[in-house]
């Protein structure tokens, strides 16, 4: 049985893979802190109970909160292969979320709101990653031989 | 499934250089503009150093994802200063001489903002190696 058939694992590796995406757009905001015009983006907040939600029903489609989009799952000609999975690689969207001020040339980039995303996007991962060392800890735990 | 987009992690890191390059070559705009700051023509009455302005626009670095680059330089409009000088070589008929349109602390406080922009973006890619690193934590424990 694949890992990601457990439900705990799907969701936190959506939860994952969301911070990864999170952390690119706001590497493009800071990138683009002198771009005249340029209003910066940003994805929509992760919501657990979507995401539970979408991982016990493989089937259903990209919701109004950020979520999974709808997962790919491989076509299988042969019972004996394995099948890609559940979760698809995030789809994430991205909106265009403007920062607190806007600056004469047309740029709304603030550094320091962006610095604390950065750092909540950070402070996500870690707790998302101990999560994840937990759960395997305890799945390793209730494999161990009996008395040992 | 599409095949040719990286993944995130090394999309940020590509973001967050190419701001590193286009603030390096900012840098070294201001550097020629402040060497530059008493620059005068050769010849009598001609038009001396005229300052540049670093213009930034944002391109796309890696497929999905858009990083920046200073794609050119623009002249600044800023008319030139007149001193009168009738001793000096670029002196016209009048005695004036034209000087750059740089000014020393225009140029201190756009170094300023430079630093600041370097130093964000080297806080992103910090930040991204952290996670990556915390990332492999889960099979070394």
């Amino acid at each position: 049985m694949p890992l990601e058939d457990i439900v705990t694992f799907q969701v936190l590796k959506a939860k994952l893979d969301y911070t990864n995406a999170r952390q690119k757009v706001i590497a493009q905001n800071v990138a683009n802190a002198d771009t005249p015009n340029y209003v910066p983006s940003d994805l929509r907040t992760f919501s657990f109970e979507v995401a539970m939600k979408q991982a016990a029903n493989t089937g259903l489609g990209g919701a109004v909160i950020a979520g999974p989009s709808r997962p790919v799952t491989m076509v299988r000609t042969n019972p004996g292969h394995m099948s890609a999975p559940k979760t698809a690689a995030g789809d994430w969207r991205a909106d265009v979320k403007p920062d607190s001020e806007a600056r004469l040339d047309g740029n709304q980039v603030v550094l320091e709101d962006e610095m604390a995303k950065m750092t909540e996007t950070r402070l996500d991962q870690e707790a998302a990653i101990t999560f994840y060392q937990q759960s395997l800890t305890l799945l390793r735990t209730a494999a161990k031989a009996p008395g040992k | 499934m599409p095949t040719s987009v990286p993944p995130n992690s090394s999309q940020a890191l590509a973001i967050a250089s190419s701001a590193l390059h286009a603030q390096q070559t900012r840098m070294r705009v201001i550097a020629e503009n402040i060497a530059n700051a008493d620059s005068t023509s050769q010849t009598p009455g001609g038009d001396p150093y005229r300052r540049q302005i670093p213009v930034f626009t944002p391109t796309q670095v890696t497929k999905g994802a858009t990083g920046v680059k200073m794609n050119g330089i623009a002249a600044d409009t800023a008319p030139f200063r007149q001193e009168f000088n009738p001793q000096h070589p670029a002196a016209d008929s009048k005695g004036y001489v034209k000087m750059p349109n740089v000014e020393p602390l225009v140029e201190a406080l756009d170094m300023k903002e430079a630093q600041r922009a370097y130093d964000a973006n080297l806080n992103v890619i910090e930040t991204q190696r952290a996670m990556a690193s915390r990332t492999l934590d889960i099979i070394r424990k």
